[in-house]
């Protein structure tokens, strides 16, 4: 039995470039890894077709470090002719029609899609327990959860079932199921990767990520995603880039700030222990770290509610039976159907946020709430821009604490949220972010740091990250 | 005649003339095939995003500066949320808290007096489906679904029906002029709703029903007056009104009932996260402006320059392929009115026969000259010319061979001309004693027989001068 898929891409790419393996090869062993551990639920649909792609890939392209290499996608991007569910019965037998922007991407790298991954419905929740056909297991420990919303592709990565994955962050959505984990999960600038066919929850924090096992093959990953799209007008103007070119380089001299709320008491002993060894590591290399007074992170969370639960009431309307998706059947009106088909079509926790989000745009409260909420947002991004003047990155902990168990926090709407408390400022602000793997608890379960870096500035956060990576300062 | 003081106000909604969708690339386009101008954006598919068309934007500044309007240089989108099958998103995107145009107005004219129709706000947003029910089925067609509109939302200042049909072939006349839109209200690219309202107290505005549904103007002025009379009868009655929207049935006369507003309606506005905040350069606006064509009431001040009748201009400017064909001869030194007389009369008459356009014909600007040229001057009679229009309109030949094959000379020739008017004379003594006696008809009577004599080939005014002159010889 091979395990060519344990190897680094650069490796595998020159085993394809010599032929001694073939893109099949990988396809084949991928499948066999998720077979074997299907207990992780981290796929929702296996693409049947992937044998069949990967036969007909054509001649190893050399310059091209991703031809057939085994990728999986989080369910609430689109991609052609494969089921695409959003983790949702109102999507259950949802066959797009037309690939997302980083779909035809990753398609003229050529490489295979091997399925699609398990998440929160909708990308809603922070467990993937809202996922409609049940959430994924955590590797290091299957009782434990994987995060989320990306849990699936969390779970993919870390039991290296793929070495790729891609993944979606409005609130944290990457990150902390990275950190739960145990792997590297970045959050790009808003605007940074093409929004053209995720299918949205909260349209002005969404940002497709990719999670990877290591730092470099992030940052490698990341270099193919990017790029201006005349589809989606929120996506940015900035050129394409080799992420991996700062990494290597020395740190020495960078500034890192730490905002004192990431070492409040918020954050778990252990966590912190381990945020000061980092710290003390950075500076022994050279590195100036400094505790910083940051306002508003304390409000992040509310704000993120307002914010998103205000544009998922509006971006979820469109699921109503008439067009695509699932339709109650039965039904004697129009009323009738969009009540029944919403109803039965959607989880608790989708309607839920749904019903919160009419609730805020309604009448004057769209002023009260909302378009207070986009004013503090504007403030809290000016903080951020205030500590960037002199620092070059923030650093903090990803999560307050490790994963915690399947069944925990089952009737606590409140919890998933407080999940996310340390990764929703990034967010709102809109900036980059990377989780990359810290350490481990007594348990045993990981945790993870996040970098924050400036707008558009993911290539120092990858310099600092790969760094620090792999324990080298423990 | 009435204790109640009236009070209307317009919402029009119309389509603008763009090569593809506001916020996709399908076509924009009409009497398509159903579902054939459609892709994924139009159907609300999931992952969509909208783009945003630039051409609607351009044609939004023409249209607010058209309008007298303020723009907004600085401006963003809105959802408005709500649900129903021909709102494929069930979220409209338009504008709501900043239209591209504010704070404008329309000038009409109502038995010789100005009045200015004021205009609240002008905003750009998307069609919605256009839906069929059959039964207990209804039908989607979605190629009408994100077609760019524009919503003209006047203010409530209009006092009865005359003045709210001249507002609104005022505005037709302007944005179709101004290439904003077609402006056919029986295709559905010119829509109208209207807010009419009775109070007793002037100046005060009454509570307000807003009616759908008219197919013409003609009917938006029914409908008002219809319902300006049951409001009356419900407030005589002592009942209270109110707010609601009620459809125009054209063939019962009347309005009816849709749905009470029991609270203001609820569309949780919020700014459109998917469209960033659209800045108008002032390039951009000068240019819209400039690339404006010239508008009604500066064609009128032009064509009253060049000595047209009021009738003769209004019935160009009612005419817009026949306005823009009489404008490229506008620098050209001829008569113009007389060039009016010969579109608005023989050469309307001839399209209107044949039912052509003047592009369909051979009439081109240069022939148009050169016939009018020898209208002028006297060598084509209007007489002659009825004769050989249908030949002038459909064959390339010369004007001057044609009038040859049909044996009108152009006797410009003194003398030739001079001979006859002698022969003439000399024939008719006794009318010639009548003309020095003073009797003008016999004037009429000779040259009638001038050109009897010539068959009606001489230039007229140049025989009539001559003929002239010879009998004031004679009475020396």
């Amino acid at each position: 039995m091979n395990n060519y898929l344990d190897l680094s891409l650069e490796e595998l790419h020159e085993l394809l470039v010599k032929k001694e393996i073939t893109p099949l090869d990988l396809v084949k062993e991928a499948k066999r890894r998720i077979e074997e551990q299907q207990d992780l639920n981290a796929f929702i649909t296996i693409n049947d077709k992937a044998l069949e792609e990967a036969q007909n890939l054509g001649e190893v392209e050399e310059d091209n470090l991703f031809f057939g290499l085994p990728i999986a996608i989080k369910d609430n991007i689109m991609t052609k002719d494969l089921r695409t569910t959003c983790a949702s019965k109102m999507l259950e037998n949802f066959i797009p029609i037309y690939d997302a922007t980083v779909i035809e991407k990753i398609k003229e790298k050529k490489m295979i899609i091997i399925g699609k991954t398990n998440m929160d419905e909708f990308a809603m929740g922070s467990t993937s327990r809202t996922s409609y056909f049940g959430a994924p297991k955590n590797p290091h420990d299957k009782t434990k959860i994987a995060g989320g919303s990306s849990g699936g592709s969390a779970v993919c990565v870390a039991a290296n079932l793929t070495p790729l994955a891609l993944g979606s962050d409005t609130g944290g959505s990457i990150r902390q199921p990275a950190s739960y984990t145990g792997i590297v999960g970045m959050k790009p600038t808003y605007g940074r990767i093409s929004r053209y066919g995720l299918v949205a929850f909260a349209s002005s924090l969404d940002q497709i990520g990719p999670m990877t096992r290591t730092v470099k093959e992030n940052a490698q990953l990341l270099s193919i995603l990017v790029g201006k799209d005349n589809r989606d007008l929120t996506s940015s103007n900035q050129k394409e880039e080799d992420f991996t070119r700062k990494i290597g380089q020395s740190i020495q001299g960078l500034k890192v700030a730490v905002p004192t709320y990431f070492m409040s008491d918020i954050v778990s002993k252990e966590i912190k222990e381990a945020i000061k060894k980092t710290i003390a590591y950075l500076e022994k290399n050279g590195v100036t770290v400094e505790e910083v007074e940051m306002k508003y992170l304390d409000k992040a969370v509310t704000l993120y509610q307002i914010i998103a639960m205000g544009e998922a009431s509006s971006n979820l309307a469109r699921f109503d039976g008439v067009r695509y998706g699932f339709r109650a059947d039965d039904v004697d009106s129009v009323e009738e159907m969009y009540t029944k088909t919403r109803q039965l079509g959607f989880g608790d926790e989708v309607k839920r946020r749904i019903m919160v989000g009419s609730y805020l745009l309604s009448g004057e409260n769209a002023k009260i709430y909302y378009d207070k909420a986009l004013s503090i947002r504007d403030d809290m991004k000016k903080e951020f821009d205030r500590v960037f003047q002199t620092y070059d990155l923030l650093i903090g902990p990803t999560t307050t604490t490790t994963a915690y168990g399947l069944e925990e926090n089952v009737d606590d709407p409140m919890k998933s949220f407080l999940d996310d408390v340390l990764v929703i400022p990034v967010n709102m602000a809109g900036l980059p972010s990377l989780n990359i793997p810290l350490g481990k608890s007594q348990e045993n379960m990981p945790f993870g740091l996040q970098i924050i870096g400036k707008a558009f500035d993911e290539a120092t956060i990858y310099q600092l990250g790969a760094f620090l990576e792999g324990g080298r300062h423990e | 005649m009435s204790k109640y003081e009236k009070t209307i106000g317009l919402e029009v909604h119309v389509e603008l003339k763009t090569q593809s969708k506001i916020f996709s690339s399908s076509a924009n386009t009409y009497g398509m095939d159903t579902n054939t101008c459609v892709n994924v954006v139009d159907l609300g598919y999931p992952g969509t995003l909208p783009t945003i068309n630039e051409e609607v934007l351009k044609i939004g500044v023409k249209a607010a500066h058209i309008l007298h309007c303020n723009i907004t240089k600085r401006m963003h989108f809105d959802r408005k949320n709500y649900f129903y099958p021909d709102n494929p998103k069930n979220y409209q995107i338009t504008q709501s808290r900043t239209p591209i145009g504010t704070d404008g107005y329309v000038e009409i004219e109502l038995d010789g007096e100005k009045k200015k129709i004021g205009i609240e706000e002008i905003h750009i947003e998307e069609d919605t489906c256009k839906s069929a029910h059959r039964g207990k089925v209804s039908l989607l067609d979605f190629n009408r679904a994100g077609v760019p509109l524009l919503e003209i939302v006047s203010k409530p200042c209009m006092k009865n029906k005359d003045e709210a049909i001249k507002y609104l072939e005022k505005l037709k006349e302007l944005l179709f002029y101004g290439d904003i839109s077609d402006c056919k209200m029986e295709e559905g690219s010119m829509r109208c709703d209207a807010n009419v309202s009775l109070s007793k107290e002037v100046g005060k505005l009454g509570t307000k029903c807003e009616v759908k549904n008219m197919g013409s103007i003609h009917s938006v002025g029914e409908a008002i007056e219809i319902e300006e009379k049951r409001q009356q009868e419900c407030l005589e009655k002592g009942e209270v009104i109110k707010e609601q929207t009620r459809r125009y049935d054209e063939k019962k006369k009347a309005t009816i009932l849709m749905r009470v507003k029991e609270t203001g309606n609820d569309y949780r506005y919020f700014p459109e996260p998917d469209i960033p905040f659209v800045v108008l350069e002032d390039s951009f606006i000068k240019e819209a402006i400039e690339t404006l064509p010239l508008l009604p009431d500066e064609l009128r001040k032009i064509y009253q320059e060049k000595g047209l009748s009021k009738t003769q201009i209004e019935k160009i400017i009612a005419n817009r392929p026949l306005s823009n064909y009489f404008n490229q001869l506008l620098e050209n030194d001829i008569n113009h009115s007389l060039a009016a007389n010969l579109l608005l009369g023989d050469i309307a008459a001839y399209l209107n026969k044949k039912n052509l356009t003047l592009d369909q014909t051979k009439l081109g600007k240069n022939r148009f000259l050169s016939l009018i040229q020898k209208m002028e001057d006297g060598s084509l009679s209007s007489k002659n010319l009825k004769e050989i229009l249908d030949e002038i309109m459909e064959s390339e030949k010369d004007i001057d061979d044609i009038m040859k094959e049909k044996g009108i000379q152009n006797i410009k020739d003194d003398t030739v001309i001079l001979q006859v008017i002698e022969k003439v004379m000399q024939e008719n003594e006794a009318s010639v004693k009548d003309y020095l006696e003073g009797k003008d008809r016999a004037l009429k009577y000779l040259m009638g027989q001038v050109m009897k004599e010539t068959k009606g080939s001489v230039n007229p005014k140049m025989a009539n001068d001559l003929l002239i002159e010879k009998l004031k010889e004679r009475s020396v």
